[in-house]
């Protein structure tokens, strides 16, 4: 079983309120400049794109690079104003797309 | 419960083959259910951990083989006698220098001591006396030669590795050592604060363990709820039997290790999963591997915040108990240290830029997430990796002078209420 992404952020909220988001993506971030035991490279595997969509509209994306550590976490804010879902995804090096959803009530 | 599952994977099949197999399941489960009013069915035979064990790619790999382990005594005995040593000694001071803050040499004499401006002074340890004046002290070159070559000629008490009788330096590299020693007249300058070991400030915890966001250790509690509903070769799951984990798992991680009267060793929560599930689910859950710790997390996980109790009443528990200690005081390896050397005589103090902790608060967050390795260790590897650090050969997991020291370590930790998975360096 993968490790499943993390998603941090409240389940209500008032109009118009700022939230904050944290998300945590398990992986290796692997990113090709190392070399093996036996001098090979070992080949670059990251996250390098992440977007954050509020009822299918854009919030937050951010592209990736090499020098970002494993698992990465990405910390934001948003302004809500009506109720809806929250859609998360991550884009591998191989094309694996991990996607993630969080509903919010907002009163 | 199992027939369901049973007849519908050998849909097909010979009659004679599906009855068999039901027969076996059902045989499995009357022994199981029978076996829970007394004592938790275990697999009493084989190994519990990978044989023959071979050590983690990534430690050292030198052959320790002829040092004491904690399943053997092979190293020498301490000298009786100091080396005579007649004439001056006339070593090289530069090359001692360099030796005692080499740490691919036995991690450098700076990993216990502050030598003046050895090594720029650069985070040395004070678990050694401090030796910046130690060529004001009036010692004679037999003296110094001998303190280093093996200090238990003048200290049956000390910590400090016989660097000489077990061969970690020649005796060309300490008189060099010697000459350099005899320079050293004046306080140490310390760059900044941090480098002063006596000013360091012990370091604090601030990360919150138990937040997955924070702790990939997490990670396993959802991992081992999957493993917990599979079935195995038996048709059983977890779940079968424990259906209700948080409430019937809600103090039980924190009563181990147990001594189990038939094996006749202490079992722990790691070696009681491989062997309870070998005979029940049918699962193979060697000891550290990653469904091993998975589950390994998640049952601590569901007992803490309970305080730590092990039972050592019974007459072969309290003796399981005593060899325990014996092994916790005895010393192995080539650096011949013993458990309680580092986290007992010496504990509270700096090896280094590491800070040795008390045995008190050194179990109850196993297993832990080490984030400078990005990987879960449970106690027992963190046993194999204490060894393999002091130059001793490790044991196999399921050793049983593991379980005899863990519920040592166990007992010292009396109290102690279980947060885990911990998270440390």
């Amino acid at each position: 079983m993968a490790d499943k992404p993390r998603l941090k952020l409240p389940k209500e909220a008032k109009k118009g309120e700022v939230i904050e988001i944290k998300t945590l993506m398990p992986h290796i971030m692997e990113s090709g400049q190392r070399k093996d035991k036996d001098g090979k490279v070992i080949p670059r595997k990251i996250i390098n794109k992440f977007v954050c969509e509020f009822n299918g509209k854009p919030v937050f994306s951010a592209n990736l690079e090499p020098a970002i550590a494993a698992n990465p976490y990405f910390q934001f804010y948003a302004k809500v104003e009506e109720s809806g879902t929250f859609k998360f995804s991550w884009t591998d090096d191989d094309g694996t797309v991990t996607t993630a959803e969080e509903k919010i009530t907002v009163a | 419960m199992t027939r369901d599952g049973i007849s519908a994977v050998v849909f097909g099949a010979a009659a004679l083959l599906m009855a068999g197999a039901a027969l076996c399941v059902a045989g499995a489960g009357t022994a199981h259910a029978q076996a829970n009013k007394a004592l938790p069915a275990l697999e009493l035979k084989g190994d519990a951990a990978v044989r023959p064990w071979k050590r983690y790619p990534g430690w050292p790999q030198r052959d320790e083989s002829k040092w004491s382990t904690l399943a053997k005594m092979s190293s020498p005995p301490a000298p009786k006698e100091p080396r005579k040593i007649t004439a001056p000694i006339a070593g090289d001071a530069a090359n001692g220098a360099k030796l005692v803050a080499d740490r691919n040499r036995g991690g450098s004499c700076l990993a216990c001591h502050v030598m003046g401006q050895a090594g720029n002074a650069d985070q040395p340890g004070n678990v050694g006396p401090d030796l910046s004046e130690v060529g004001n002290a009036g010692l004679s070159d037999e003296q110094l030669f001998n303190f280093i070559y093996d200090a238990r000629v003048y200290n049956a008490e000390t910590v400090m590795p016989p660097w000489g009788s077990h061969g970690v330096f020649s005796d060309a590299e300490i008189n060099d050592m010697v000459a350099f020693l005899k320079t050293l007249k004046k306080p140490a300058v310390f760059k900044v604060e941090v480098d002063n070991p006596d000013k360091r400030g012990t370091p604090v915890e601030k990360r919150d363990n138990l937040d997955a966001m924070e702790n990939p250790g997490m990670w396993a509690i959802d991992k081992a709820q999957v493993l917990w509903k599979a079935r195995g070769s038996t048709g059983f799951a977890c779940s079968t039997c424990h259906a209700k984990p948080e409430t019937q798992f809600k103090t039980w991680a924190a009563s181990m290790p147990k001594w189990e009267p038939r094996l006749n060793k202490v079992l722990g929560v790691e070696e009681f999963i491989t062997r309870h599930a070998k005979a029940t689910t049918g699962a193979n859950y060697l000891m550290e591997t990653e469904e091993n710790r998975d589950l390994s997390i998640y049952l601590h996980n569901l007992a803490n915040g309970t305080p730590i109790k092990v039972d050592i009443t019974s007459p072969a528990a309290k003796a399981a108990y005593e060899r325990g200690q014996e092994l916790a005081n005895r010393k192995i390896g080539e650096l011949n240290f013993a458990c309680t050397d580092c986290h007992g005589k010496v504990a509270n103090h700096w090896i280094r830029g590491q800070w040795l902790g008390a045995p008190k608060g050194q179990y109850d967050h196993f297993p832990t997430w080490r984030t400078s390795l990005q990987t879960v260790w449970d106690i027992r590897q963190r046993f194999q990796w204490c060894q393999v650090n002091i130059r001793a050969d490790e044991l196999p997991p399921d050793a049983k002078e593991y379980g005899d020291l863990e519920l040592y370590l166990a007992a010292a930790n009396e109290g102690q209420k279980l947060s885990v998975p911990g998270i440390r360096h």
